[in-house]
């Protein structure tokens, strides 16, 4: 028995003229000629796991573009994926309005800082931003590390701060932020079910 | 104090329920409705008298398949066992096919002869002259997908009874007979690979995609924006020509360089896996241009450039 598997077809304009088509005495001239005129569009689906609560719904987000360096591609429409075992293709209110989020004009698209006794909101960079809050949180940990307690019991504790992760995440990153919060010592952490 | 009803594991419905694996279009209405559409999409089509002579072709098929005699079908334990190992149990490489086709390929010819062209008429009787032996070597050469050195005008003649045979078979089991295989790409009732696929509309099958088995009929269900022919789910990119409904795109994959034909019921209800296919040579043409290679063939239009890699 042969394995066909990987097998191709081409058709092509070349090939038509021995192709059955032609051999049945029906012409492909015509149907070459047209092609001239007709242009061809690109559009990509992309799967997405729907980021507002902790239910996790299978998104699927179509754009238009194609994807040329200089060409910016833009997402036209979001449904729910149908083959997702969580939702099977269903939305609620929030995620079938994804679209208008991802479009909002007030949509925070980079990290800002409002500055202890200013009403003004400045634009910082992503590195300015890891470093203001590293700082932050390394500050708090070195004052308020609880190592040992009254007892005298090691318990490596860091109560002043706290953690909210997203409730979108995968196995993957619920695994690693899990791992590097409690390795510091954080005992307030949760995963924000729903915005 | 109102008291809560606290729902037990298993008590709580699924939404919608299983995905149904395998979809086969009703045996009555299967060719006759592929027939109806060839005949809406040959008005004002470019191809229309090609079109044309094909639904003609598959008016035979379904009067045909209306008639086709008694044939032997798998028994329960072949079915199960192709079920348990996942493996289609009525193989076009490996089950035995009853001459019962043959008999379907005459009617067939008698049927289409009626419109042919001078050219098909000739080939039709170069068909008729054929002895048993060689249409069997035909067949096995068609169903193998060996197009080369073929007789390309005489294929779809031959194809469309083979057809015949194994959508009698598919249907006359129905979908409970058979399971996921373990090749995605090849059909779970006749191990063909698909001609197309349909993203399907209404009831379970809402919005999901089936592949459609070129020789069988039978549909099977794929996950959407997966290649259906290296499985890659990354670069998968939708062709269409601009200025359509968008109801036939290729679907097209960066990691093996292949397309395959989506259609979208949600966009045209009547859309037909193997009429559209054969109305929408322009986006083969195209896709050709842009160097990319169809993964599953359509036995009406076959061309010799078959590739095997």
């Amino acid at each position: 028995m042969q394995v066909t598997r990987r097998q191709f077809f081409k058709l092509c304009g070349a090939g038509l003229g021995s192709s059955s088509l032609a051999m049945l005495g029906f012409s492909a001239t015509e149907a070459l000629a047209e092609i001239r005129s007709f242009k061809l569009e690109r559009a990509t689906e992309t799967r997405n796991t729907c980021p507002y609560c902790s239910v996790g719904c299978g998104i699927l987000m179509y754009s238009l573009g194609d994807k040329a360096k200089n060409a910016k591609s833009t997402i036209i429409h979001i449904e729910g994926d149908p083959d997702h075992p969580v939702n099977r293709g269903t939305l609620c209110p929030k995620g079938a309005g994804l679209l208008d989020f991802v479009h909002s004009a007030s949509r925070l698209q980079y990290p800002e800082v409002r500055e202890a006794g200013t009403d003004e909101w400045k634009r910082i960079s992503w590195d300015e931003a890891f470093t203001r809050i590293a700082t932050h949180m390394k500050n708090d940990r070195d004052q308020n590390f609880i190592a040992k307690n009254a007892d005298g019991l090691t318990v490596n504790r860091w109560l002043s701060t706290g953690f909210l992760a997203a409730s979108a995440s995968s196995n993957e990153s619920g695994y690693l932020t899990h791992k590097i919060v409690r390795s510091w010592g954080m005992l307030a952490f949760d995963n924000q079910a729903r915005v | 104090m109102s008291t809560t009803a606290i729902l037990q594991p298993g008590e709580i419905e699924p939404p919608v329920g299983e995905i149904p694996f395998l979809y086969i279009p009703a045996r009555d209405s299967v060719f006759r409705e592929r027939a109806v559409r060839l005949r809406a999409l040959a008005q004002g089509h470019v191809m229309q008298e090609f079109l044309l002579f094909m639904a003609d072709l598959t008016d035979a098929q379904h009067a045909a398949l209306a008639v086709l005699a008694q044939v032997p079908l798998p028994s329960a334990a072949q079915t199960a066992l192709g079920r348990e190992h996942g493996m289609p149990p009525l193989s076009v490489q490996s089950w035995p096919r009853d001459a019962a086709w043959q008999k379907a390929l005459a009617q067939i010819i008698v049927h289409v002869m009626k419109t042919a062209t001078p050219t098909a008429t000739r080939i039709l009787q170069r068909l008729q002259a054929m002895d048993s032996a060689a249409l069997e070597t035909f067949a096995t050469e068609i169903l193998a997908g060996n197009f080369d050195d073929m007789d390309l005008g005489a294929a779809p003649f031959v194809a469309a009874a083979l057809q015949v045979y194994w959508t009698h078979l598919s249907t006359a089991l129905g979908t409970r007979a058979f399971a996921a295989g373990d090749i995605v790409n090849l059909c779970p009732v006749c191990a063909s690979p698909p001609v197309s696929s349909v993203v399907r509309i209404g009831g379970a099958e809402n919005a999901l995609r089936y592949l459609c088995c070129s020789v069988c009929n039978a549909q099977w269900h794929m996950v959407r924006v997966k290649c259906s022919n290296c499985e890659s789910t990354a670069g998968i990119s939708y062709f269409m020509i601009a200025g359509t409904s968008g109801a036939v795109k290729a679907e097209a994959c960066e990691a093996c360089g292949t397309y395959l034909k989506i259609m979208h019921m949600d966009k045209d209800q009547y859309v037909d896996p193997v009429a559209d296919d054969l109305a929408t040579l322009a986006l083969d043409l195209m896709m050709d241009e842009s160097g990319q290679l169809r993964s599953g063939p359509n036995l009406f239009l076959i061309s010799t450039s078959t590739l095997a890699a």
